[in-house]
């Protein structure tokens, strides 16, 4: 996991920052602290033209149907040199409202494509659901498979693209998750089989299985998933 | 009694034995007594000695004989017999001398380690003329001369041509050897087993000439009419006059041009050998190989005659080097000539490319199937599960990634 502004390494459970202490605070502080409604595709920037919005709304009802407990959207905007996509996106997911996303699509099963066309840079943003599913490795993947829709400014395509690649991957994911236990999925999702950031087990005093209290070590348990 | 009995035995006996003579051949007139002489005319007269010199004079027994070879003009130039001297020379005494200096007088010993030549037979036959030179004899190596052979006439003729062959090699003059006769006669029975063109092979003397009353072509129609055969005429060590006999079916299936070329392959066979047996042979080989391409030819040019040559299976002979050439010609069918290895590779590689390329196909639509962008539209649910918050943020903890599509950028 990395910092927002100073793409730094964090830890999975900081309250800030080690190196430049941004928080959410921060990011209230500098973009806001009030709620924000968007639409499912926000484009801002206007650079989409009405077939390929058509084109890719039909996409996202798809993914929709097909993971009722994912959120997928859209920011494309031109934004202000202060401002970086990676913490616009970390801004948006935690203060933005899709418009008619139900209750059972929440904000950190949300994935958030923003698109900052005066950078050129586009960025995946991932809830805390979200980034347990896909992986950065798997994240990067979708985006380099549309960048070269994104080079020819095809951005509708681009976008139908990104997120049909992560459809897959979150398609492959949830075929994985069914085969594992209870326990095994558990570890999966909190990380402690595969750190994306290659950074060691959190050292913070664990709670304690009940199956498992009295037999092992936190030690151990390192050792295991080792 | 007794005793005038014992007297008259007695005189008896002795009158007998004074009359007593042994009975010995008295020849029945007195010129045949003179005629004969020892070694029934193996030897010249001249070398036998008279016998009554011999009872004269038996010490000069060997000056006798020298004198009757000298007196008869006989010169001695072989070898001399073991144990006896060279002519002219003096045979030395029984017991040389013990100082080992030979005694004067005594004659020289011309063996192989004595003096050059004289112990060897051919130097013995050379001689030294007074300037120098010397003559060699010429050995004379009479050659093998066969006896003339009368002209085919009569009953001889008859033997011949009178009536059709019953055997299938025709030699009634014995011209070829007994043993190699036989070998022909087996083979050209195993070719008549095997193929249905048969051969018969006549075999006349050099000098000798087919009556001009003698239509070989007619008679071979005659004899042959209803199975097919040839007929090799062959003249003794000349094997460059063999004339072949076809039917006249077999004729009017193929052109001229096929039967030459028969004929001279048989011909260069009979050329490699120098007897007149071992011609015989290689040429009956050679036109048994060459009946078998012809009925191979003649299934491919007439499938009429099909039926003539389904018994030939003679598969087991080597064919001439130039028979598949002499097919070619005239049925290319038959073999598998370049335009067929030209299609079988260009088949080859096409089914070569073709699989190369299924594979490649099948290789990308399973790349295709697993990259494809489609989904299935079940819906898939997962489990939920508490997780720690980050940075503050309620939904989002800062998890992002970023990639920048500018051309002269690289990824953020």
């Amino acid at each position: 996991m990395k910092c927002p502004r100073c793409r730094r390494p964090i830890d999975h459970e900081a309250a800030s920052c080690y190196s430049c202490g941004y928080s959410e605070v921060e990011a209230a502080a500098s973009c806001g602290t009030n709620q924000v409604l968007l639409q499912r595709v926000h484009d801002a920037a206007h650079c989409l033209r009405k077939h390929e919005r058509d084109e890719l709304g039909e996409v996202l009802d798809f993914l929709e149907l097909k993971f009722p407990q994912m959120l997928f959207c859209a920011y494309l905007g031109s934004l202000p040199s202060h401002l970086s996509i990676s913490e616009l996106g970390f801004w948006l997911l935690n203060h933005g409202q899709v418009r008619g996303a139900e209750f059972t699509r929440p904000n950190e099963n949300a994935i958030l494509v923003v698109m900052d066309l005066t950078t050129k840079q586009v960025g995946i943003s991932l809830g805390y659901f979200a980034e347990m599913l896909i992986t950065e490795e798997d994240a990067y993947r979708a985006l380099n498979a549309a960048r070269p829709n994104l080079v020819n400014a095809e951005y509708g395509d681009a976008l139908e693209r990104i997120f049909l690649k992560l459809g897959k991957v979150l398609e492959k994911q949830g075929r994985k998750l069914r085969k594992l236990t209870r326990e095994q999925l558990h570890a999966t999702l909190t990380g402690r089989y595969n750190s994306v950031l290659d950074l060691p087990p959190h050292l913070a005093p664990m709670l304690p299985d009940p199956q498992r209290l009295g037999k092992s070590s936190p030690i151990e348990d390192r050792r295991l998933s080792a | 009694m007794k005793r005038l009995a014992a007297l008259f035995l007695a005189a008896v006996l002795s009158v007998g034995v004074v009359r007593a003579e042994l009975e010995l051949p008295e020849w029945e007139s007195a010129e045949e007594s003179g005629t004969y002489f020892l070694g029934g005319g193996l030897w010249p007269k001249a070398l036998i000695p008279d016998v009554a010199a011999a009872e004269e004079n038996p010490a000069g027994s060997e000056e006798s004989v020298e004198s009757s070879l000298a007196a008869a003009g006989i010169q001695f130039v072989g070898p001399p017999a073991p144990g006896r001297p060279l002519p002219g020379t003096v045979v030395a005494a029984a017991t040389p001398p013990a100082s080992g200096v030979p005694a004067p007088g005594a004659a020289k010993f011309y063996g192989p380690a004595g003096e050059e030549g004289a112990g060897d037979p051919a130097m013995q036959r050379v001689r030294e003329n007074p300037d120098g030179t010397f003559v060699v004899p010429q050995e004379v190596v009479e050659e093998e001369a066969y006896e003339p052979l009368p002209p085919l006439e009569g009953d001889l003729a008859d033997l011949y041509f009178a009536h059709a062959p019953v055997e299938f090699l025709i030699d009634p003059q014995r011209l070829l050897t007994e043993q190699k006769s036989n070998d022909i006669m087996r083979f050209l029975e195993f070719h008549a087993e095997e193929s249905k063109i048969r051969i018969y092979v006549m075999v006349i003397g050099e000098n000798q000439k087919v009556p001009e009353g003698v239509d070989l072509q007619a008679l071979h129609q005659k004899w042959f009419s209803e199975d097919p055969a040839v007929t090799m005429l062959y003249y003794r060590e000349k094997p460059e006059l063999t004339e072949l006999v076809f039917n006249e079916s077999i004729r009017n299936t193929l052109p001229k041009t096929v039967f030459d070329r028969i004929l001279q392959n048989c011909l260069r066979e009979g050329a490699v050998a120098d007897l007149a047996p071992d011609q015989v042979e290689k040429m009956a080989i050679e036109l048994s190989i060459q009946l078998y391409w012809l009925s191979r030819l003649m299934e491919k040019e007439n499938p009429a005659d099909s039926l003539l040559v389904t018994g030939s299976s003679v598969h087991e002979m080597m064919a001439s080097e130039d028979a598949p050439e002499l097919l070619r010609e005239y049925a290319p069918g038959i073999f598998i000539d370049e335009t067929s290895k030209i299609v079988s590779v260009i088949v080859t590689l096409v089914i070569v490319l073709g699989g190369l390329a299924m594979i490649g196909c099948i290789g990308w639509i399973v790349m295709w199937w697993r990259g494809r962008e489609s989904l299935s539209g079940e819906p898939l649910l997962f489990p939920e599960f508490a997780l720690p918050r980050r940075l503050g943020g309620e939904f989002c903890g800062g998890g992002f990634v970023g990639m920048s599509f500018e051309l002269n950028e690289g990824t953020s």
